[in-house]
């Protein structure tokens, strides 16, 4: 069951078309990644399902109830900003009893309540030693729990997260993406989780919507988008290094530096569409080689592959060699639209 | 090759180049006045006679013994206090209008910052008429309303006398006080608002938290310290202010609107006793200083990051 329906949903800045037509269902009780690279309207989204953003058109239903006119308050959502946005002048229990003392009348908590709920929400989030403690007392992974408690204690319906790990260092971001995904699943709430970090999207979403330009380009499991994307946008957005795309008479074609291999790897190569190709530079990466090369026949596109260290192949620089990539990794791409084009629509192509 | 060293690529050089202007104000219209006011409340200069001999605290003494000058310290205080209090009230309700969005801002804005920007004794002028004894526009308004006049609801006479009856001339100048001065409050409490992170007014509104709420405990906490640093530049101002009364009502009636500023000025240049004028001025130095300091201090405290 969705408990947020967004339909038709524009938001123009003037010139700008920061969200241009999208349509959603966040179900009941999923963590939805949204994923897309800087400036492609992912921000702008969040702020029209908190309300704090009027649309230029469209509709937004929670808990199948129309929303689209509604202030924040009533509309049960809460929202964890990039900064954190912790009041600097409230130790952290004001912080995090703000939003029932705000809400009191709707919720009707009295004293002895909020208290109950602030220590608990503190205990969840093992933040309850430091309910002294100011803001600027706190370091960043403390800061973002404060954060989290003081959206998770209303119990809304949805939570928002604008790319709550993004001012976290690497160490701590990694352990933060774990305890969040462990701690929306305890509390079976629905998150809604804004980043343009691939790997944090992969990780943490029961399904991720891609986003590019203010439009929605996929939407779907993280292997399905992934093994599957729709279009050429997400097949290259997603994996790192990313995939490689050559240029073909009426289409494009494009494969996964992983997939790209020396041809003797392959089982059985008539399964396989065989390229020839020169190595221009070889890179080590530990449990991988990134080898830097062309395709005959496209000499001006730099293709990757990525051949595990531990099978024994000998890549020389400026050497010749035969790779294979399989025909089921071959992805296919409208010239103009890059739009997914299926194989067999093809078959005659090649 | 050999590089070519422009004078203005040193660092030091540029800093001293930046700094001299200010430097040289303080120096010249500041320091230097200051010292030589220091210098002649420890003396006996007067305009007759220029000689400058030491007498110690002879001045000070003196100067606080005189029942005038009590009086004067005594009123100055009183005006600085009760004037801070509507400023404050007043800045802070016309700072949170103005950063509101409304159309027409813009010129409220601007019409606002007039009483401001405008030269102290020239508005001082159009308020002594708009206070006169006999031609006050105020006055006419309340007798065309029937406020004044025969039978009228505040008094039979045909005018209130602003400036010339105890309670009324001390009423009349601390309005005056208040009116020159809230808009300078107000534009440094309208930055304080303006900086204060949209992130945290918009996580309050998510958070539920209405007009009055995000008023009272986001944002007037927020711009405390900002409030703070207002209050004191509006207090030393008004403190050492003389040319308000000055025009007004030159002290009187009696001495009910005599300041310190004011009272110096009689005394050292009016009256000619240079020494004794500038020790009643400097009675207000640490005064101020420890006001400053004590500001500051709990301004830095309370700042937030
Ligand atoms: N208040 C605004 N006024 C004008 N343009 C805006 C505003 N907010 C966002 N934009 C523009 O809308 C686009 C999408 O912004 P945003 O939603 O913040 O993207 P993201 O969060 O994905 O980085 C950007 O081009 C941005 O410049
Ligand atoms: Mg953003």
């Amino acid at each position: 069951m969705s408990i947020v329906q967004i339909t038709s949903l524009k938001k123009y800045f003037d010139s700008v078309r920061a969200v241009d037509g999208v349509d959603l269902a966040i179900d009941q009780g999923e963590f939805l990644v949204i994923l897309g690279p800087s400036g492609c309207g992912k921000t702008t989204l969040m702020r029209m399902i908190a309300g704090l953003e009027k649309p230029t058109a469209g509709h937004i239903e929670i808990g199948g109830e129309d929303v689209t006119d509604l202030p924040p308050r009533k509309r049960g959502v809460s929202m964890v900003f990039q900064s954190y946005a912790l009041y600097p002048h409230m130790n952290v229990f004001n912080n995090i009893a703000f939003p029932l003392r705000a809400q009191r009348r709707e919720l009707k908590f009295d004293k002895r309540a909020i208290r109950e709920k602030v220590e608990n929400t503190a205990r969840v989030l093992e933040i309850d030693s430091l309910l002294d403690r100011r803001p600027r007392q706190l370091s960043g992974g403390q800061r973002q729990r404060v954060a989290i408690a003081r959206a998770m204690v209303t119990q809304p319906s949805v939570l928002l997260l604008d790319e709550p790990l993004s001012n976290l260092d690497a160490k701590l971001r990694a352990n933060a993406r774990d305890e969040l995904k462990d701690f929306q699943r305890s509390s079976n709430i629905t998150a809604v989780f804004v980043t343009h970090d691939q790997i944090e999207a992969m990780g943490l979403g029961d399904r991720i919507v891609v986003m590019s330009e203010g439009k929605i380009q996929q939407i779907g499991t993280p292997q399905s988008i992934y093994d599957d994307p729709a279009n050429e946008f997400v097949a290259t957005f997603l994996g790192s290094p990313s995939m490689n795309i050559l240029s073909a008479k009426r289409f494009r074609f494009g494969f996964r530096p992983e997939h790209f291999l020396p041809k003797t790897l392959h089982d059985n190569p008539e399964n396989s569409r065989i390229f020839h190709y020169y190595v221009k530079r070889v890179e080590y990466l530990g449990s991988d080689r990134l080898v830097y090369g062309y395709v005959q026949g496209h000499e001006r596109e730099l293709t990757l592959a990525k051949v595990p260290s531990n099978v024994r192949v000998s890549l020389d620089i400026e050497g010749d060699y035969e790779f294979a990539v399989h025909n089921r990794d071959i992805k296919y791409f409208d010239n103009i639209s890059g739009q997914r084009i299926e194989q067999q629509s093809l078959a005659q192509a090649f | 090759m050999a590089r070519l060293s422009y004078p203005l690529d040193n660092r030091r050089l540029v800093g001293i180049m930046f700094l001299t202007p200010a430097l040289l104000y303080i120096l010249l219209l500041v320091g230097f006045p200051f010292l030589l006011a220091i210098a002649f409340g420890f003396s006996d200069v007067t305009v007759g006679n220029t000689d400058l001999n030491f007498v110690g605290l002879r001045n000070y003494f003196a100067v606080w013994e005189n029942d005038i000058f009590r009086q004067v310290f005594e009123t100055t205080i009183r005006f600085t206090l009760v004037s801070q209090i509507f400023i404050l009230i007043f800045a802070n309700i016309l700072a949170i209008i103005f950063t509101q969005d409304f159309t027409g801002k813009w010129f409220a804005r601007f019409i606002f910052i007039l009483p401001w920007a405008t030269p102290v004794s020239l508005a001082m002028i159009g308020w002594l008429w708009m206070l006169d004894t006999k031609y006050s526009p105020i006055d006419y308004l309340l007798l065309q309303t029937g406020f004044l006049g025969p039978n009228g609801i505040l008094s039979n006479s045909r005018n209130l006398f602003w400036l010339a009856t105890p309670d009324l001339s001390q009423i009349s100048v601390i309005f005056v006080q208040v009116w020159r001065m809230t808009p300078l409050a107000t534009v440094i409490l309208m930055a304080g608002l303006s900086s204060i992170p949209t992130d945290i007014l918009d996580q309050a509104e998510v958070d539920g938290s209405r007009f009055m709420r995000t008023l009272l405990q986001i944002k007037l906490p927020l711009i405390l310290p900002i409030m703070v640093i207002a209050l004191l530049f509006s207090m030393i101002t008004m403190f050492g202010d003389m040319t308000v009364v000055y025009v007004l009502t030159r002290g009187g009636p009696v001495d009910y609107t005599r300041v310190l500023g004011l009272y110096s000025f009689q005394v050292g240049i009016e009256g000619g006793n240079l020494a004794q004028g500038a020790a009643i001025s400097l009675f207000a130095f640490p005064l101020l200083l420890a006001m400053a300091i004590f500001m500051l201090r709990t301004a830095s405290r309370a700042e937030v990051q």
